[in-house]
């Protein structure tokens, strides 16, 4: 029975050797007894029409095997009550012989047939299912993301087709299969058995238990195969080459879900390339700059030390020397202060600690932080006085103003115009510094908060880490950094931050 | 004051304190070092310093554990000298008891600065009727403060919070300190109250409230009253 019937039935089938029996013999008796006083000469042929209809009924409900007993056991009853002479097996007219012979013949017929017609009619709505069930999957696993997804989609329909767990055992993202890498399922059993799978997975042909190969096993194993590469292997105790009528449904359903693998494979090896490559990159532009970078205020230092401790110079040359190497130092002290920020962001190490504030405070001192080479600008401040306080990392925007401001200090000519501008309008604080520098090349505009991104031929040094600790930092605000060039000269950033206002008790301000 | 005070350093690095001791010198300070926590609490005893520099990063014990420690019985003043300048960090220390906070690489000049304002602080009487900065004159006992000679009306908080700002002249007060003496121990969230006082106050006293020079803020510290 087991394979022609789907399992939903099977449990049916399982319990109608019994119970069934035993119900379709009750049946039959008690329409045998309501039927008694149709016991005449008269009557005996309705009851053979009764009787053959609940034969037909119990049909629709019971396997074969109770319909059958009921078909026999019906006939018998009816001859023995029914049909005269009472109370015996023997027939006397011709006519009624006859009609017993029929009566038996029909009621067989009748139950088969009704049966065959609820097995056609379970099996379509069977295949229905498979169909829709397939149906979903591909839709769900065109919108997976990520080999877990994928398996968590797949996993689901095998359970409730096959009543058993499958597992996955993936490729390493190497084309091979290893026994400890992430690519194997955690919920996977302990009776696997790798070298099945591993030759599975080499080979590309089933294995295992009910399988012609290694059979002895416990668990039968199948290939995920793709078109580029394979996936890996599948698991599972159930012999499923039984459910014959399933055969299409199981073959589609391994075939979608290894492409679906193969798909996320592909896109996970791409990825892994893409981040090496862009390393790669990072690493020797941080090599390169470092060195460079760092060596300039070094040789300054050292230059102008050994100038001091060796030579005679005058007082005037001592005090020159004197500056350069504290300004060296200083350009040393903020290429580490950035490396060390821009890495802390990058880490997610920095804790936002959001306070109100007062945005004519955190100018205030960033101005104060940057008076030297403000000074030298014609520096503007715009903030209108209803501004109201906003919730911000003081201490990390003063970083992010301080690093917008010295850029525009270090590219625009001496006595122009720098510009900071706040206002804040329906939940935003915006923020804008404008300058009359040269402004940035038209195709280095995107990339200007990029790390390491320098203007090429530009003239102030630096590790182009400056406006990407911009982004970074406001970022971790929630916000949004821009940059355009201006129609007449210069650049102008642009800094939105989501922001409440505070509530703020009037009387509590006496 | 007179110079020649003696200043413990307790710092692990020897060229910082090669530097102190070269530039304390220079400002006529006397210098004794620690280069541990365990040295540094016995020459805290034993030199009986005006003044300790504490390094955070010592070998031995946790600059902060040390502060603690010190702060038991030592009750001169204490600036905390660090690498590292998280506002964490640097609020813990001044919790902890430490007058002031500065952070490596620092101006000398700025350093000597605050020693002596903090040396100077721990010898003022704390009672003082009247105290003056510049053209700014506040008088304790009858709350009336003066600009030029000129009194400036302020409302009852905000010569309260005046007041303490600049009976701790020179040194750090946190927000949270300052919500919590002047609003109450319920208000140590409250910072919006204390931005919008500071600004109501410093178009009051300062001579250009965007660049103040008295009511200075300390990013993601707190305030500082300058002089």
């Amino acid at each position: 029975m087991k394979g022609i019937f789907p399992e939903r039935f099977q449990t049916d089938a399982h319990n109608s050797n019994l119970y069934h029996y035993l119900i379709a013999v009750f049946i039959i008796a008690l329409t045998t007894f309501l039927c008694s006083p149709l016991s005449n000469q008269q009557s005996y042929h309705i009851v053979s029409f009764i009787l053959l209809f609940v034969v037909a009924l119990l049909a629709v409900f019971m396997g074969i095997g109770p319909v059958l007993l009921a078909s026999t056991f019906s006939a018998i009853v009816w001859n023995y009550f029914f049909i005269p002479p009472y109370h015996t097996f023997s027939i006397e007219k011709t006519e009624d012989k006859f009609m017993f012979g029929s009566f038996f013949i029909i009621a067989l017929l009748n139950g088969v047939l009704t049966n065959r017609i609820r097995r056609q009619e379970m099996l379509v709505r069977e295949r229905e299912d498979q169909t829709k069930a397939l149906f979903q999957l591909t839709g769900e696993l065109s919108k997976a993301r990520g080999i877990d997804n994928v398996l968590e989609l797949a996993k689901p329909i095998f359970r409730k087709h096959f009543n058993t767990e499958l597992f996955f055992i993936l490729q390493d993202g190497n084309n091979k299969i290893s026994d400890s890498g992430r690519f194997v399922d955690k919920h996977n059993p302990s009776n696997l058995d790798l070298n099945i799978v591993q030759w599975v997975f080499n080979s590309s042909k089933k294995a295992g238990k009910y399988t012609d190969s290694n059979s002895e096993a416990a668990l039968t194993y199948y290939p995920l195969t793709g078109t580029r590469l394979n996936p890996g292997v599948v698991a599972f105790d159930v012999d499923i080459s039984v459910y014959g009528n399933k055969e299409a449904f199981w073959r589609t359903y391994f075939t979608q879900i290894s492409n679906a693998l193969e798909r996320e494979f592909l896109g996970e090896m791409a990825l892994r390339a893409g981040i090496l490559d862009e390393s790669d990159k990072l690493y020797k532009t941080l090599f390169n700059l470092i060195s460079h970078e760092f060596r300039i205020p070094i040789a300054t230092i050292m230059g102008a030390s050994d100038t001091l401790l060796t030579s005679q110079t005058s007082e005037r040359n001592k005090e020159e020397l004197y500056n350069e190497i504290f300004k060296a130092s200083a350009r040393l002290n903020h290429l580490i202060e950035n490396l060390l920020n821009m890495s802390r962001l990058e880490s997610g190490k920095i804790s936002l600690h959001p306070d109100w504030c007062d945005i004519n405070d955190l100018i205030n001192k960033v101005y104060k932080n940057l008076k030297q080479e403000l000074d030298q600008y014609n520096f503007i401040i715009i903030i209108p006085d209803e501004l109201p306080l906003v919730k911000l990392d003081f201490g990390l925007m003063e970083q992010a103003l301080y690093n917008i401001l010295l850029n525009s200090c270090q590219y625009s000519p001496v006595g122009s115009e720098i510009r900071f501008e706040a206002s804040y309008r329906e939940g935003d604080l915006l923020l804008q510094i404008s300058d009359n520098g040269p402004g940035f090349p038209e195709q280095a505009l995107p990339k200007v908060f990029n790390k390491f991104f320098r203007v090429e031929d530009s003239k102030a040094g630096g590790l182009g880490l400056g406006l990407s600790i911009v982004k970074g930092i406001v970022e971790s605000h929630k916000g949004m950094t821009t940059v355009e060039n201006l129609d007449s000269r210069g650049a102008k950033f642009s800094i939105i931050i989501p922001s409440e206002v505070p509530d703020i008790n009037e009387l509590k301000l006496e | 004051m007179t110079e020649n005070e003696n200043i413990l350093i307790i710092d692990d690095e020897i060229q910082i304190r090669r530097l102190l001791e070269i530039t304390l010198t220079a400002y006529n300070f006397n210098t004794c070092f620690a280069a541990n926590g365990k040295e540094g609490l016995i020459s805290a005893a034993t030199h009986n310093p005006s003044l300790i520099l504490l390094d955070l990063g010592l070998p031995d014990i946790d600059g902060h554990v040390l502060l603690l420690k010190l702060r038991e019985w030592f009750t001169k003043s204490i600036i905390v000298l660090s690498v590292r300048n998280s506002e964490e960090d640097i609020i813990k220390a001044l919790d902890n008891g430490a007058n002031d906070y500065l952070t490596k690489p620092f101006r000398s000049g700025e350093l000597v600065a605050r020693i002596r304002a903090s040396i100077r602080l721990n010898q003022e009487k704390k009672n003082d009727p009247l105290l003056e900065f510049g053209q700014l004159s506040i008088d304790m006992i009858n709350h009336i403060v003066r600009k030029e000679g000129e009194i400036i009306k302020l409302t009852s908080t905000e010569f309260t919070l005046l007041a303490l700002l600049a009976m701790n002249h020179g040194r750090v007060l946190t927000h949270q300190f300052i919500l919590k003496e002047v609003w109450g121990y319920g208000y140590r969230e409250q910072t919006q109250y204390l931005r919008v006082f500071i600004a109501q106050l410093r178009k009051k006293i300062e001579n250009n409230p965007s660049i103040p020079v008295l009511l200075l803020t300390e990013s993601g510290i707190g305030y500082r009253f300058g002089d």
